[in-house]
């Protein structure tokens, strides 16, 4: 299927093509294939000891660079289990998958252009276009607290990101409050959105604002109890093992309490209070009152533009693959499966799955009125969570876990 | 690397504290408050604390903040404050009043027993903060909690008294 060569330009450039795609796959599906068949079948020679140049050892010497005390904590903040891993999975990717999935949906297409296969390329070709827009900050805004709030809601998000546990060892942060911790930092997001809608001194976001304080402020109590049933389950509020000193046990933690079964069966109201609470929480719909674009344009993100949009984009995407990350954790075993699959990989698959879970409601829901949301809230939600606390202390008198 | 902390935290503190008095804009003290009640926050997390320290940021922040933001948000106006001529007798005795109390609690913190190196041996984790609050000051809980209910019936009380004058 390629082009015919005509041109000693296109020559030079297929031998380039070629060079690039051996230079990819030599040292990371080649080297290995061949050790594998090394040790499998015991073949003679050692072809790549023979070799002078060995790339893999570059590899090699960087993974050994990055075990190594301050990269290693520089690393997980910044890269793995940290912010550009976040990014890229959880704001690129799945905001690719969501639009996809809608599309499928409702009988389209989605993105088809960017990239080789299903336009998976088009939010990165989206996030450098708002990379290169034009800031406008308009007239009569606050401008300190209207340039400073997109940064807060990332610094919201990033302290978010940093309490997920993707395994007993890669993690950022494991405090011993953890499972509070997460709804210390989500309160502030209310106060941020509130300010954001303040700021912008315009109708639609001040409105914006208030809808989404309402919201979140009704949902985040009902959010904290239905967690309170994983808690007394397991007796602690570590989310994954507190460290200790090399000979020892390890200590309980939410996660590996979950070793014979997992909670969503023990507990299935506090599962479904927690999915329901975290779609009011990241505005989504049927809950994305605040942001209701037939009526409010785009509720508080309304005056905002280019990367200071894209950073709201990004600090709802993280929220969304924390609070689906927390789901994974608290009730379906976090990165607890059979052993041939590494725990990184089965938190992975169960967060994609939850994350998708939350994105199908936006293609099959409409928006619920602000006065049904707010007594679904503070009446039903609230009413469920206490039953799970009962069906908890329960389930604990009975010597069940 | 704790001092550091310390100090810029006391730093928060003092100054949202200053911004919540000071502010011409009444919406940037709210913030400082808001900013004041994390440093505080922050110093039970030096104090090794940390469940006291999450709950005064989820109450604090979470819950009292947004509410006093919300509250001053509807009420805008551009000067809030109006200047008053400060007498010079005024300004004098509010000085001496400041010196005063500085002195006073300096000189009560360097008497008492209070020094750097004191280890905390055992620091309460949320298990024995619940087992004493269930126990030990179970009275003083349920009293709280009578406290609170008044509070919320009178509150209710109140804003339903008011709706009906509106009505009429």
């Amino acid at each position: 299927m390629s082009k015919p060569i005509l041109t000693f330009e296109d020559f030079v450039k297929r031998i380039l093509k070629i060079v690039f795609w051996a230079l990819l796959i030599l040292p990371f599906i080649a080297i290995p294939v061949y050790y594998l068949l090394y040790a499998e079948l015991h073949l003679p020679t050692d072809l790549f000891a023979l070799a002078t140049v060995k790339p893999f050892s570059f590899i090699s010497w960087q993974l050994g660079l990055i075990s190594t005390e301050p990269f290693k904590t520089l690393f997980a903040l910044s890269v793995f289990p940290g912010f550009s891993f976040v990014a890229i999975y959880g704001t690129i990717f799945m905001g690719w998958v969501e639009r996809k999935i809608t599309a499928k949906v409702q009988l389209r297409t989605g993105p088809m252009y960017a990239g080789k296969v299903e336009g998976i390329l088009q939010n990165f070709a989206d996030f450098f276009k708002l990379l290169f827009k034009e800031m406008v900050i308009p007239n009569g805004v606050d401008t300190a607290i209207f340039v400073a709030i997109p940064f807060a809601l990332m610094a919201v998000a990033g302290a978010l990101i940093s309490l997920v546990p993707l395994s007993p060892t890669i993690y950022i942060a494991d405090p011993s409050v953890g499972a509070i911790l997460v709804f210390a930092i989500l309160g502030f997001s209310p106060l941020i959105v509130l300010l954001a809608g303040w700021a912008s001194n315009s109708k639609y976001p001040f409105l914006g604002g208030l809808r989404a304080l309402h919201q979140m402020v009704a949902y985040e109590i009902p959010m904290i109890l239905s967690l309170l049933g994983a808690v007394l389950l397991s007796g602690t509020l570590y989310l994954a093992p507190a460290p200790c000193s090399q000979p020892c046990t390890p200590g309980p933690s939410i996660v590996t309490a979950q070793s014979n079964i997992w909670f969503i069966f023990l507990l299935p109201l506090g599962a479904i209070v927690f999915f329901i609470g975290s779609l009011a929480e990241l505005e989504r719909i049927p809950f994305d009152l605040p942001e209701a674009d037939s009526e409010l344009v785009a509720g508080w993100q309304t005056e905002y533009t280019s990367m200071l949009f894209g950073t709201f984009q990004l600090a709802n995407f993280s929220r969304m693959y924390v609070l689906a990350g927390l789901f994974t954790t608290f009730f379906l075993g976090g990165w607890l499966g059979p052993a041939p699959v590494p725990g990184v990989a089965w938190f992975l698959i169960k967060t994609t799955i939850v994350m998708i879970a939350m994105m199908l409601p936006r293609s099959i829901l409409p928006r619920v009125r602000i006065d049904m949301l707010l007594r679904a809230g503070w009446v039903k939600l609230l009413a469920l969570a206490f039953l799970n606390i009962f069906i908890a202390m329960v389930l604990v008198s009975l010597g069940v876990v | 690397m704790v001092d550091a902390v310390f100090i810029a935290m006391a730093i928060v503190t003092v100054g949202g504290a200053l911004i919540a008095l000071e502010a011409k804009e009444i919406v940037y003290g709210a913030i400082g408050l808001a900013g004041s009640l994390f440093g505080v926050a922050a110093f039970f997390f030096l104090l090794d604390a940390p469940y006291v320290a999450v709950f005064q940021i989820a109450v604090y922040i979470g819950a009292v903040a947004v509410l006093i933001l919300f509250t001053v948000m509807l009420v805008r106006q551009e000067r809030w404050a109006k200047e008053l001529p400060v007498r010079s007798l005024t300004k004098v005795a509010g000085i001496l009043t400041g010196v005063v109390l500085v002195l006073a609690l300096a000189i009560a913190a360097l008497s008492s027993d209070i020094s750097n190196d004191t280890q905390i041996q055992n620091t309460a984790g949320f298990v024995q903060i619940g087992q004493l609050i269930s126990t030990t000051y179970a009275p003083i809980l349920e009293v709280l909690a009578l406290v609170l209910g008044a509070a919320i019936v009178g509150a209710l009380t109140l804003s339903r008294t008011d709706r009906e004058e509106k009505q009429q």
